[in-house]
């Protein structure tokens, strides 16, 4: 059984092909620039052909039109037929609190996911038009929805609760949400797995570091806090992104600059974080390369961000009740020895001991501390896709006959 | 660019209209027309922004950037975002580019004759489908499209976008009395797409935001004429007193006070109503080139970028 695995965004569309079973996908792609003069498909194979054709492509369905063309391409596919495709599954980042877990898509759950497009403006939209453009395009296989908020869906309320009217929360859901839960989820899934001999509770903080960045405090599998809250917006320091701020600067700002809403919103989410401080790149290797020229600016930004990373250890830490293990994952998480170093420095009364050597080791799956730390830092490449194919193929599996 | 992609598929996909239709013209690239083009582009529709003056073309796209380098020192776009939003405006000479487009909206100066016949000229060219879309404030709809055959003038209609057209959400729908309704919801829906909360009036002179906003702007310089208080005082009041980002005052120096008068003489002389009459003292300064913000003075001193008192 083949799933297709669709992550749209608002210009571009990630793909995977899955074998059922098989965490390695048979071809991934990425359509880049839809919409935009000089649209991109680029594709990879599980045997190492890489392929990339321009050309222009007007909207999502055409885009998922071209996707399956080469997917169902002699020379270039990997596919006989779209009907090879028994399950589509597609990533949605926000499912509210009514979507707790993955989804099969009918006409009803497609109205009530756009009903509630407006909670993340920037990304549901897109998802849905994925999601619509597949309906039609291969109208024979199920569609299941995966939702980034969903794995936090376990914390209770006195974490998702926050200290504003409680008519607030009742009236236009404003609690804590989170996000990145697909990524969360499968690193700890993976965690348990690498490391599954031990008794007792098991305390887990993962960390996903990529363009957006966030923490989640984990026990017995089950996210129980996390620093996304409302919005991505809130938490860790990111590339483009404030994290934690006081909530009445932002009015401050917003009276003395004379900003306006859209400016403000703008502000907070596309000129802050590393940008912001650093006045350098939101990009973590530039503003590394900058901090080896000297320039402090630079260095300031990466000390907020690792502190912070620090902050949130030391305060999950003391909301699991100690900490077994630590994970790092995303791109910074997976390939910046040097952030993660910065973020466990002094941990030691946490039982972790960075191993420096292990800390530089490029690739894979691997330990970073020391055999005599009591607890346990992993980096642990994510693998969202693989959590959207897996819940495809058992919300999808049953409603297919030769499956 | 060779299409690398359209060869995968032996006829091209059907789908190919956009998600949001076809692309959008706009006639008259001044400081509307270019706000308006960034506001649709912005909004992910591929925009034809004609300039019929090629001599103009350099100078339009600098402006393009000139607005949207302005956001960005006010942290309200990226550069990424200003790259994507010039990647679908193309700024073109040929009025051509309107017979592909579903809506043509047309921003050139107030003038009843010269829309007239722009429109005279778009009739031509355009399929009998294409929605003519005009942002005029003061002039007659009913009247700019009057020398079109009667099928046309359904498809006429009036959007009223005020100034800066990114940052302001509204948008007054203007129908005139022949538009169809089948017009109205295709330009709402459009509309909707830009952001923007339409309200829909019935074509009369000012809408509602011009009728309104001329007898404010136009008692405020009265209050100062009559010596009632200083104009730092008048906008000081109506700001704190009623919560305005800005004074009366401080408007009628951005929107540009040879604008203003225009605006009130038309009202004036349309309704006959003593409330549009100018105050002597707005046509005192238009009369001394005193217009505002564009020309360094007007109510406020703005040659130092700060508002203090003439």
């Amino acid at each position: 059984m083949k799933i297709l695995v669709i992550n749209s965004g608002s210009s571009s569309i990630k793909y995977q092909v899955f074998e059922a079973g098989n965490a390695v996908p048979l071809a991934k792609g990425l359509v880049e620039r839809i919409g935009l003069r000089g649209s991109l498909l680029k594709q990879e194979l599980d045997d190492g052909r890489k392929m990339s054709l321009s050309g222009e492509i007007i909207d999502h369905q055409q885009a998922i039109e071209y996707i399956l063309a080469i997917l169902t391409d002699e020379q270039r596919g990997v596919l006989d037929s779209r009907d090879d495709i028994k399950a589509v599954g597609h990533r949605v980042v926000h499912g509210g609190e009514s979507y707790i877990s993955s989804v099969l898509v009918n006409d009803e759950v497609l109205y009530d996911l756009h009903k509630h497009a407006d909670m993340a403006p920037l990304h549901n939209p897109n998802n849905l038009k994925g999601i619509e453009a597949c309906r039609s395009l291969i109208p024979n296989a199920p569609n299941v929805a995966v939702f980034d908020t969903a794995f936090h869906h376990t914390m209770p309320g006195y974490a998702y609760i926050y200290g504003l009217p409680y008519t607030m929360y009742k009236r236009h859901g404003i609690r804590r949400y989170g996000f990145h839960g697909l990524s969360h989820r499968y690193v700890s899934e993976r965690f348990q797995e690498l490391t599954s001999t031990k008794d007792g509770p098991q305390r887990l903080i993962t960390i996903h570091l990529g363009n957006g960045c966030s923490a989640a405090a984990i026990l017995d599998g089950k996210s129980i806090d996390t620093s996304m809250g409302f919005t991505p917006v809130e938490g860790l320091l990111m590339g483009t992104r404030s994290g934690d701020i006081d909530p009445a600067i932002i009015l401050r700002i917003m009276g003395r600059e004379e900003l306006s809403r859209r400016e403000a919103i703008s502000l907070l989410n596309k000129h802050s974080g590393l940008l912001g401080i650093s006045g350098v790149s939101s990009d973590m290797r530039e503003v590394l390369e900058e901090i080896e020229g000297g320039n402090k600016q630079a260095r300031l930004a990466v000390e907020v961000f690792t502190y912070r990373i620090k902050k949130y250890i030391g305060s999950y830490a003391a909301a699991l009740g100690g900490v077994d293990g630590i994970v790092f994952t995303g791109g910074i998480g997976e390939n910046a020895p040097e952030i993660r170093a910065m973020s466990l420095e002094g941990l030691d009364y946490l039982g972790l001991k960075l191993d420096t050597k292990l800390n530089q080791q490029p690739d894979g799956e691997r330990l970073i501390t020391t055999k005599d730390s009591t607890a346990e830092a992993w980096v642990i490449p994510t693998n969202e896709e693989w959590i959207i194919a897996q819940d495809t193929h058992q919300l999808a599996g049953d409603t297919i006959p030769d499956a | 660019m060779k299409d690398e992609l359209a060869d995968l598929i032996k006829s091209k996909p059907e789908s190919g209209k956009g998600e949001l239709g076809l692309p959008i013209a706009i006639m008259g690239a001044g400081s509307v027309g270019t706000q308006l083009a960034q506001t649709v582009a912005s909004n992910g529709h591929n925009t034809n922004l004609v300039e019929i003056n090629p001599d103009l073309v350099e100078s339009v796209q600098r402006e393009l950037e000139a607005n949207m380098d302005a956001e960005i020192k006010r942290w309200g776009m990226t550069e990424g975002e200003k790259r994507a939003i010039l990647a679908r405006i193309a700024v073109v000479t040929d009025l051509e580019a309107a017979a592909q487009s579903q809506f043509v909206l047309e921003a050139i100066p107030e003038s009843l004759e010269a829309k007239q016949q722009l429109y005279l000229d778009l009739h031509e060219i355009c399929p009998p489908e294409t929605i003519f879309v005009t942002n005029t404030s003061i002039l007659s709809l009913t009247e700019i499209s009057s020398k079109l055959p009667r099928e046309r003038q359904k498809n006429m209609i009036g959007l009223h976008f005020l100034r800066p057209v990114p940052d302001i959400p509204l948008v007054e729908i203007v129908r005139a009395v022949r538009t169809s309704d089948d017009t109205f919801e295709k330009v709402k829906e459009f509309a909707e797409s830009l952001g923007k909360t339409p309200v829909e009036v019935f074509e009369y002179p000012g809408y509602i935001t011009t009728r309104i906003i001329l007898p404010f702007l136009n008692e405020a310089m009265c209050v100062l004429m009559e010596g009632v208080a200083s104009a730092e005082d008048i906008d000081t009041a109506m700001k704190l007193g009623f919560n305005l980002p800005h004074g009366p005052l401080a408007m009628a120096d951005q929107y540009g006070l040879d604008q203003v008068l225009t605006r009130l003489d038309v009202m004036f002389h349309e309704l006959g109503d003593l409330k549009y009459r100018p105050c002597p003292t707005l046509k005192k300064m238009v009369r001394a080139g005193r217009l505002g913000v564009k020309t360094g003075r007007g109510f406020f001193d703005y040659r130092n970028n700060s508002e203090v008192e003439q």
